[in-house]
């Protein structure tokens, strides 16, 4: 038993964390989103870091890492408030693609959009080389509808009809979790500097106790959210048969430490926060989004709590990591 | 303690009920913090204004009915059942209009209080400044005097809807050697004054509800100061309490909220998870203590007591009430929370309300004085611990 990531796994995570620091800042947001929204420039940047092939195996050109590495990536892209289908593409859809059409995929030249009867939406169908629905792919439809999501860099489509898939959800569900505690984390920070910034009475407000208290709860939160999230990533790796109740114990958790970060870090910017001029609102909006994606806190509790209390989930602590 | 209405207050009810039936708009108009929506608000001030609603509670001199609160609260409770909309006039009849009555000028109450409950003049307040939000007595923004005249130089910020309105009330600093507290002045402008300039500031769900408001050398009567000069901390304090008080946000509000919760849940009844459940029970329950809480106060109110810190508990009650029921209702939405607007029905779907309220509601615990300054309010003069 070791929880701790590896030297390599760690690495990853700096690297795209540093990437996307240096590549995908607010700035980049800002001009998104006064302008198309889509860049083919910050995708191919994603493809180039080798995020397209994460999953992907060797032979077929990929880098042949798991669920950790893959929720690793999702919790960075989620920090970065990364919008391009990259998420859904390659940490999502990539492993359950045909060895030919995975080649094409590492190769950042296929994007794949998500359908699923939990979403009443698809995300980025418009953009899409294939959709994937119900284990199958099918060509993506030559018109849709759009609809509009609060948060302005979401691009989201009318469903057309979608078929049920376990494996999709589950995977979906774990790779959501891990953006919003991406975005949670990246709301804790951001509220933190303005803290340290901002000054009223003659001092930095995160002087005071009021102010600290909330950050720190947050930090809390955020905290007991990310085991969760490595587990469930290990379990499904692993194929542990109770890997769908990880995941949306996982869900459940990021879901309420991201609004809850949302929240405090809005109550700390004080009006600031209420305006379109500061960054907070883009990772605030995208929390409240994907805080329903793939399943809302009301399907995924609703999941913990037929094992748990249905007793169908053994429940003592030897039970913790169990596969079975 | 009688807990019942009396004749007289039942009657007075069905007058509202029947008034409000017959005129409230059918349709939701458009919001209040966009330039076509505040001007359809505007004309429906001006509508309750030809039915002598425009603020029940004040003198008939002034335009009002000269009821008690008891009344103002049935008002309240009949204007939300009847989904009435938002009052374009929040700032001038809930904040101004009871500090103008209060510390105003025989001139003064007549010149400004009937066109306000006639809906006229709509205000804007003008407090903040960009390092004077929760620390107000590090205004800076200062008016020097000039023979009859002030002359205001500076700067305020986040003014509701001050890109619309036509004038507004603010805080400046009419003596430049004083600090803090001291030395402050509670004077009136109009909008379009030389020397004003506006600058609407985006909101993060896109609209300008608010805006920054530069003066440069604007020239404004002395008349127009509201109590003395220097005494501007003390009067902003008394308008201050309206606005955490009974007045600005009525607990039939609230109230509506609630109603409007239990509602959706019952359309989500079999998704909902058992803590939103809980949630819009507790929404429900909460919004019921609020009006308990207010009819109590307003009772004492009537029979002469003051309220002053006690405001804050009320501040931290209703706007925490807000936020907890909207994010229930978040929660009930689940995959369609997100969406402008909502799947469904005929014609396209509706807008989704919940998503605006919910983005307006995390606003309440900071606008009127954040909760964290009304809970050091509570903690020290309250409960009288060290500062
Ligand atoms: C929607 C909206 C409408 C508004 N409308 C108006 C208007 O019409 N007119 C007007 O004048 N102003 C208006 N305001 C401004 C409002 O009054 C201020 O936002 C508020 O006073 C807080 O000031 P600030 O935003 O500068 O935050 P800051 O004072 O910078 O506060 C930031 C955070 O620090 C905390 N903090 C500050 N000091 C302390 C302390 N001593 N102890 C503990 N915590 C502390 C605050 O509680 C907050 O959480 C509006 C604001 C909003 C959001």
């Amino acid at each position: 038993m070791d929880f701790r990531l590896t030297e390599d796994q760690r690495n990853l995570r700096d690297v795209i964390r540093d990437y996307l620091d240096k590549e995908h800042g607010p700035e980049v947001l800002r001009r998104l989103d006064e302008g198309e929204r889509r860049d083919p420039a910050i995708w191919a940047g994603l493809v180039e870091m080798g995020i397209a092939g994460l999953l992907v195996p060797e032979n077929h050109g990929g880098l042949e890492m798991g669920l950790i590495e893959a929720v690793l990536v999702a919790t960075e892209l989620g920090r970065a408030n990364v919008s391009e289908s990259i998420a859904d593409t390659a940490l999502i859809a990539a492993p359950l693609l045909a060895g030919d059409r995975q080649e094409a995929l590492a190769a950042g030249e296929l994007r794949v959009a998500l359908a699923h009867p939990i979403n009443p939406w698809i995300a980025d169908l418009a953009n899409a080389d294939m959709v994937l629905t119900g284990g199958k792919t099918i060509a993506a439809p030559e018109q849709c509808e759009a609809l509009e999501s609060v948060d302005p860099l979401r691009l989201l489509y009318t469903p057309m009809s979608a078929d049920a898939d376990d494996a999709l959800l589950d995977r979906a569900a774990l790779i959501t979790a891990a953006q919003l505690l991406g975005a949670g984390e990246r709301m804790l920070d951001l509220a933190t500097e303005y803290a340290k910034m901002r000054e009223q009475f003659g001092q930095p407000i995160g002087s005071f106790q009021a102010i600290k208290h909330h950050l720190a709860s947050v930090a809390v939160k955020l905290e007991f959210a990310r085991p969760l999230i490595w587990r469930a990533a290990y379990a499904a790796q692993h194929g542990h048969a109770r890997a769908p109740i990880h995941i949306s114990h996982a869900k459940v958790a990021a879901t309420d430490a991201a609004v809850f970060a949302a929240e405090t870090a809005i109550q700390v910017h004080g009006a600031m926060g209420y305006t379109y001029e500061v960054d907070l609102h883009f990772w605030m909006k995208r929390a409240w989004a994907l805080a329903g994606a793939w399943g809302d806190r009301a399907f995924h509790r609703q999941r913990v709590d037929e094992a748990v209390l249905g007793g169908t989930l053994p429940i003592t602590p030897d039970q913790t990591f169990a596969s079975e | 303690m009688d807990l019942a209405f009396t004749p007289e207050q039942q009657e007075f009810r069905a007058e509202v009920r029947s008034w409000m039936e017959a005129h409230v708009p059918k349709a939701p108009l458009k919001t209040l913090e966009g330039r076509e929506g505040f001007d359809e608000h505007v004309a429906w001030e001006r509508e309750l204004a030809s039915g002598n609603w425009g603020m029940v509670t004040w003198p008939e001199a002034y335009g009002g009915r000269g009821l008690d609160l008891i009344r103002w609260l049935i008002f309240e409770e009949e204007y939300w059942r009847a989904g009435a909309p938002l009052r374009a006039n929040q700032n001038g009849i809930f904040l101004l209009g009871p500090t103008i009555m209060e510390y105003g000028t025989d001139e003064q109450k007549a010149k400004f209080l009937t066109p306000m409950a006639k809906g006229e003049l709509i205000w804007a307040q003008a407090w903040s400044e960009p390092n004077a939000g929760s620390d107000m007595a590090a205004i800076r923004s200062r008016a020097v005097r000039d023979g009859d005249d002030y002359v205001i130089s500076g700067q305020k910020t986040w003014s509701s809807r001050a890109a619309f309105a036509d004038w507004c009330f603010g805080l400046f600093r009419t003596d430049p050697d004083s600090k803090r507290h001291k030395g402050l002045s509670f004077i009136l402008l109009p909008l379009d004054a030389p020397g004003v300039t506006i600058r609407p500031i985006r909101q993060l769900h896109g609209e300008t509800g608010f805006a920054e408001i530069f003066f440069d050398e604007v020239r404004v009567p002395v008349a127009n100061r509201i109590a003395g000069e220097g005494e501007g901390w003390s009067v902003a304090m008394a308008t201050a309490g309206f606005e955490r008080g009974l007045m600005l946000r009525s607990p039939a509000r609230f109230q509506a909220v609630a109603q409007r919760l239990v509602a959706l849940y019952r359309q989500h009844a079999d998704t909902a998870s058992p803590d939103t459940r809980a949630a819009v029970l507790q929404a429900w329950m909460d919004a019921e203590a609020y009006a308990l809480n207010t009819y109590h106060v307003a009772s004492q109110v009537i029979a002469g007591a003051h309220i002053g810190a006690e405001a804050s508990l009320n501040k931290i009650f209703w706007s925490e009430l807000d936020r907890s029921a909207h994010r229930a209702a978040m929660s009930l939405l689940g995959a369609t929370a997100e969406l402008r607007t909502l799947p469904g029905g005929k014609g396209g779907g509706e807008e989704n309300a919940w998503l605006e309220g919910y983005i307006f509601s995390l606003s309440g615990p900071i606008y009127a004085g954040s909760n964290e300054i009304q809970r050091n309010i509570i903690a020290e003069r309250l409960l009288g611990l060290p500062r």
